[in-house]
C-alpha cells in the first residue's frame, strides 16, 4: 500500500506538474544527444544495419508502437478525467453539504438552517441585491432505456439537479446555455390555450453529454425528425420518472460534470422522484480567498447547523481519487508492458551482436575504442525504439477528442460523467521518455556484451 | 518422436534468446492474464442465469433506495397474496437495511467509515452472491461468525479492510488485533443520514478475502432496536431513516419463468406504491450500475487486450525469425537429409509453441499464486468491486494465449524455413 501511494504520488506529480514530466524527457534527450555528440561510429553504419534486417527492426518497432499507443490512449483518459474534475466547480464557491455526507446524494441539509448561512456576511450578491445561493437537490434516478443496443443495459442512471432559482444558479455556477433558455419559474411548459387532458411536460435544461446520451433512446425516425441527429435539442422531449419532460435549453458544459446533469425546477422534481429534501448549499463569494475564508468560519466557528463546508474547488478535485487509482492502474500495466518489449529489443540486440562479431572485431582492429561500439549498439536500439514510439504517440493521439463514459468520484457516491479523451503535449512528452528508458535499457545489457568481445576472438 | 525430441532440444540451444523470449511472454501474458480477471468476474455477475436466479428489489426511481420496513415481510414473500394459492413464494429472501458510521466521529472521512449491511444473519452463506465456491475452513469459519452474530446481537462480522483500519487504531497493537480479532470491541458513530445511531459492536468474525473486504454485517435486531429507541431520547421525534431504513430485498427463484411472475407480483402490488418499487434480476441490476463503465471495459475487453496479444505475437514473431534466419544452413541440411517442408515447418512452429506453451502456464501460475495468495486480490476501481480474485482458469488463459501468440508469430518464419533452398544456401556457404 505504501508503495502504490509512493508511485501515484510521483506520478501525480508527473503529471499534474509538468516541469517534472519535462525534467525527465531533458534528461533523456540530453542523453541521446551525448551519445550521438561522442559517437564515433558514423551512424549511417547504424542506419544501414538497421535497413538490412528490417523485419526484426519492424517487428521491434512495432512491439513499441502497441506498447506506447497504448499508454498514450489510457492517459489521455486520466487526463480527460483531470480536466473534466479541475474543470467543474468556482473558486469563489463555497459548496455546504449535511455534515458526514461522502456525496451530494447522501446529503440531506435541514432546511430551516439554511437562511441564516445565505445571509452571512462572505456570500456575494447580485445587481439587483439577491442573494448568490443557490438551494439544490441531487438525485441519482434510475431510466428504463426503451430501445437497448446488444449486449447493454436495459437501464440507466442519470443525474437530475433539481434547482431552486435557475437565474441565480446560472450566476452562481457561472454557468451560460448553448441554445435555448432556462426553464421558467413554473418548472413545466405553459399548455394555456391547449386543449389537451395530458399533464404538462417538466422543464429541463440538459448538459450536452446527457444529451447525446438520451439521443441514442430515439427510433430513427424520432432522430430525423429532431434538430439535431446527435443529441436533443430545444423542444425535443423525453420521458424520466413517468413524467414527460421537454427541454428547453442545453449548458455550455463541455469540460465540467454538469456536462452529465439534467437540471430543473426542484419544486417538480422531487414529487416525481420522492426526494423533496434540499442536498446541497452553494454559495458564491468574491473570490477564492472569500471561499477560503466562508468554509473555515462555518467549519470552525458555525456551530449552529451540521454541515460540511468545502471550497467548490476542492470538492471537485476531492472527486479525482478514482482517477488516481486508474492511473496507477496504467502505470502498472505500462510498466509489465513495457518490460515485454524490452526482453523483446534485447533479443534483436543480441541477434544483431551475434550476427556482427566478425564486425565489431575489425571496428577494434581499426582503433574504436569499447565504449564507442557500446554507443553505437546503444544507438541502434535507441533508433528502433524511437521509430516505433513515435508512430504509438502518433497513432494514440487519433483518441483525441473522442467522448467516452466513467464514474468519477469516491467510494460509494460518484457522477457518472461523459468526458473527452485529451492527448496533450504532456502525454506526448510522457510516451517519448517512455521509449527512450526502453530502447536504452533494452539495448544496454547487449551493448555491454558487445564490447566485451576481443578483436581476435572475434575474428577467428 | 524424432521431431519433438528435436524441438526440445532446438530450444535449449541458445538458451538465453529462449530465456529473454519466455520472459517477455510471461510478462504480457500477467497482463493478459490480470485484464481477463476482471472481465471475466464481470461477465460472470452480469450472466443472465436460468435456474436458482436472484433478484432485487429496491425503490423504483431514485438511488439509494429507502423504503419504509414494512415492505420488507411483503416483499420477502415476493408479494404473493394469502387467497391467490397460484401466487409464488420466493425460495428464500433476505432484506438489507444499510447503516454507515464512523470510527471517528470528529473527523470523519472515508478511511474511517464502516458501511454496514443490517440483515437476518442466518441468510449471509446462503443470499449474499460472492461467498459460493469458499474453501471448506473458510465456510466452516463463516458459519461460526454467523452463529456467533445470531448469539450476539450487538456482534459484527467485519470485512478485512476495516479489520485493518481497527487495528491502525488499535492500542493493543496491530498485529494481535488481526491475529486475534474475535471478541475484539468498538463503536461506530452514525454519519451523513445515519447522524444520531452509534453503536457498539463486537467483532464475531471476518468475512474472507474478496468482495466484502469494505463491508460489515450487522445484526438487524440490533439496528431495528436502536431506530424504535430514538424518539423516547428525541423529544418523541423519529429518526429521518425510520420509516425509509430497508435499502435492497434480495430474493431467490427457482428459474426465470418463477422470476417473472414474481416480479409481476410485486409490480402490480397495490401495497407498494409511495414509494414505488420496481424488481430486476442480480445480472440486471449489477449490469446497469456497470453500464457507466462500459467505455473502460470495452478498451480493456478490445484495445488493451489486442495490443498485448499483438506485443506477445510480435516478442515471439521476432525471436523465431531471427532463430530462423541464422539456421538457415541448418535448415537446407535437414531437407537434404530428407525432411519434407512439412516437417520443417512443424519444427519451427514446435519451438515457438513449445516456448509460448511453457512460459504462458508459468506466467499465468505466478500470476494466480502473486494475486491471490500474495496480495489476497487485485484492487482495481470498479464501483461495489472491492478486488478481483485471478479465478484458476487463468492457468488455461496462459497456455492459451501463450500458445496462439506463438502460433501466429511463428507462421510466417516457418514458412520461410520450410521454403529454404539447399542448393542456394550451400552456394552462399561455398
Amino acid at each position: 500500500m505504501q508503495g502504490e501511494l509512493i508511485v501515484s504520488e510521483l506520478v501525480r506529480l508527473a503529471l499534474t506538474d509538468p516541469r517534472s514530466l519535462w525534467v525527465l524527457l531533458g534528461l533523456a534527450v540530453g542523453m541521446v544527444l551525448l551519445l550521438l555528440a561522442v559517437n564515433r561510429i558514423p551512424l549511417s553504419y547504424t542506419l544501414r544495419n538497421l535497413s538490412l534486417r528490417w523485419r526484426t527492426t519492424l517487428m521491434t518497432s512495432l512491439a513499441f508502437t502497441l506498447v506506447v499507443g497504448l499508454m498514450v490512449v489510457m492517459l489521455a483518459f486520466t487526463t480527460g478525467m483531470q480536466r473534466m474534475t479541475d474543470g467543474s466547480g468556482q473558486p469563489g464557491n463555497v459548496i455546504v453539504l449535511a455534515e458526514g455526507s461522502i456525496d451530494e446524494a447522501f446529503s440531506n441539509l435541514n432546511v430551516e438552517d439554511l437562511g441564516e448561512i445565505e445571509n452571512l456576511p462572505g456570500v456575494r450578491r447580485d445587481e439587483a441585491g439577491q442573494r448568490l445561493a443557490s438551494r439544490e437537490s441531487y438525485l441519482i434516478v434510475k431510466q428504463p432505456v426503451p430501445h437497448p443496443k446488444p449486449g447493454r443495459s436495459d437501464s440507466r442512471f442519470l443525474q437530475v439537479r433539481g434547482i431552486t432559482d435557475a437565474a441565480i444558479a446560472a450566476k452562481v455556477h457561472n454557468i451560460q446555455l448553448k441554445s435555448g433558455s432556462w426553464f421558467s419559474a413554473a418548472g413545466v411548459e405553459d399548455r394555456s390555450g391547449v386543449d389537451s387532458k395530458a399533464a404538462p411536460a417538466i422543464q429541463a435544461v440538459l448538459g450536452e453529454g446527457v444529451a447525446g446520451e438520451l439521443a441514442a433512446d430515439r427510433t430513427p425516425e424520432e432522430a430525423a425528425a429532431g434538430k439535431n441527429p446527435h443529441r436533443l435539442d430545444v423542444g425535443d422531449r423525453f420521458r424520466l420518472g413517468e413524467k414527460d419532460w421537454v427541454v428547453t435549453g442545453i449548458l455550455k458544459s463541455s469540460g465540467a460534470t454538469c456536462n452529465s446533469e439534467i437540471w430543473a425546477n426542484r419544486a417538480k422534481v422531487g414529487p416525481v422522484f420522492g426526494r423533496e429534501n434540499v442536498t446541497t448549499l452553494v454559495l458564491s463569494t468574491a473570490d477564492a480567498d472569500a471561499a477560503v475564508q466562508l468554509r473555515d468560519f462555518l467549519k470552525n466557528n458555525y456551530a449552529k447547523a451540521n454541515i460540511l463546508p468545502q471550497v467548490e474547488k476542492e470538492y471537485y478535485a476531492g472527486l479525482s481519487e478514482t482517477n488516481q487509482q486508474f492511473l496507477f492502474a496504467i502505470i502498472v500495466i505500462t510498466t509489465i508492458m513495457s518490460i515485454g518489449g524490452i526482453f523483446g529489443v534485447m533479443n534483436t540486440m543480441f541477434a544483431a551482436i551475434s550476427n556482427r562479431i566478425k564486425d565489431i572485431g575489425v571496428l577494434r582492429i581499426l582503433g574504436y575504442a569499447r565504449w564507442q561500439i557500446l554507443v553505437s549498439f546503444l544507438l541502434e536500439s535507441l533508433v528502433i525504439a524511437l521509430l516505433g514510439g513515435l508512430l504509438g504517440c502518433a497513432l494514440g493521439s487519433l483518441a483525441n477528442g473522442l467522448t467516452v463514459n466513467s464514474v468519477v468520484g469516491q467510494g460509494g457516491g460518484g457522477k457518472f460523467v461523459v468526458l473527452e479523451l485529451v492527448v496533450d503535449a504532456n502525454i506526448w512528452t510522457a510516451g517519448i521518455f517512455v521509449t527512450l528508458l526502453m530502447g536504452g535499457l533494452g539495448g544496454l545489457v547487449p551493448a555491454l556484451s558487445a564490447v566485451r568481445l576481443k578483436p581476435l576472438e572475434a575474428l577467428r | 518422436m524424432k521431431l519433438l525430441s528435436l524441438i526440445v532440444k532446438n530450444v535449449g540451444r541458445n538458451l538465453l534468446r529462449s530465456a529473454l523470449t519466455a520472459l517477455g511472454t510471461m510478462v504480457l501474458v500477467l497482463v493478459v492474464t490480470l485484464v481477463w480477471s476482471v472481465l471475466h468476474l464481470i461477465d460472470l455477475v452480469t450472466e443472465e442465469k436460468s435456474h436458482d436466479v436472484k433478484a432485487f428489489i429496491s425503490e423504483r426511481w431514485s438511488v439509494p433506495s429507502r423504503l419504509p420496513y414494512s415492505y420488507a415481510s411483503s416483499l420477502c414473500e415476493g408479494a404473493a397474496r394469502a387467497d391467490h394459492p397460484e401466487d409464488i413464494h420466493p425460495t428464500d429472501a433476505m432484506a438489507w437495511q444499510f447503516y454507515g458510521g464512523t470510527l471517528d466521529p470528529k473527523n470523519p472521512s472515508m478511511k474511517s467509515m464502516v458501511f454496514c449491511i443490517a440483515c437476518d444473519p442466518r441468510k449471509v452463506p446462503t443470499m449474499m452472491s460472492g461467498l459460493e465456491g469458499l474453501s471448506a475452513t473458510e465456510d466452516a469459519e463463516l458459519h461460526r461468525s454467523v452463529e456467533r452474530l445470531l448469539a450476539k446481537r450487538d456482534g459484527i462480522i467485519l470485512g478485512r479492510n476495516h479489520l485493518l483500519a481497527l487495528s491502525q487504531k488499535s492500542k493493543d497493537g496491530k498485529q494481535s488485533m488481526l491475529e486475534d480479532p474475535l471478541g475484539r470491541k468498538f463503536s461506530l458513530s452514525g454519519f451523513s443520514n445515519f447522524k444520531g445511531l452509534d453503536f457498539d459492536f463486537e467483532i464475531c468474525g471476518v468475512f474472507p478475502p474478496g468482495r466484502y473486504d469494505t463491508l460489515a454485517v450487522i445484526n438487524r435486531d440490533y439496528y431495528n432496536a436502536a431506530l424504535d429507541a430514538y424518539p423516547p431520547s428525541h423529544a418523541g421525534v423519529p429518526h429521518p431513516m425510520a420509516d425509509r431504513s430497508l435499502s435492497l430485498v434480495v430474493i431467490k427463484v427457482d428459474d426465470m419463468q418463477a422470476y417473472n411472475r414474481v416480479a409481476e407480483q410485486i409490480t402490480t402490488s397495490l401495497r407498494f406504491q409511495n414509494p414505488q418499487v420496481k424488481c430486476e434480476t442480480e445480472s440486471s441490476g449489477v449490469g446497469s450500475f456497470l453500464d457507466a463503465y462500459r467505455d473502460l471495459l470495452w478498451i480493456m475487453r478490445v484495445p488493451l487486450t489486442l495490443a498485448c496479444l499483438g506485443t506477445l505475437a510480435l516478442v515471439l514473431a521476432n525471436a523465431i525469425s531471427i532463430s530462423v534466419r541464422e539456421r538457415r544452413t541448418e535448415m537446407a541440411v535437414l531437407k537434404v537429409l530428407g525432411f519434407r517442408p512439412g516437417q520443417i515447418m512443424f519444427l519451427v512452429i514446435g519451438e515457438s509453441v513449445l516456448l509460448g506453451l511453457l512460459a504462458g502456464f508459468t506466467g499465468a501460475g505466478l500470476t494466480y499464486m502473486t494475486i491471490n495468495w500474495g496480495f489476497h486480490g487485485l484492487s482495481f476501481p470498479m464501483g461495489f468491486f472491492p478486488v478481483f480474485m485471478i479465478p484458476i482458469n487463468a492457468l488455461w488463459w496462459g497456455v492459451a494465449v501463450g500458445t496462439g501468440a506463438a502460433l501466429a508469430g511463428s507462421l510466417v518464419p516457418a514458412l520461410s524455413a520450410s521454403r529454404v533452398k539447399p542448393a542456394e544456401v550451400f552456394s552462399k556457404v561455398a
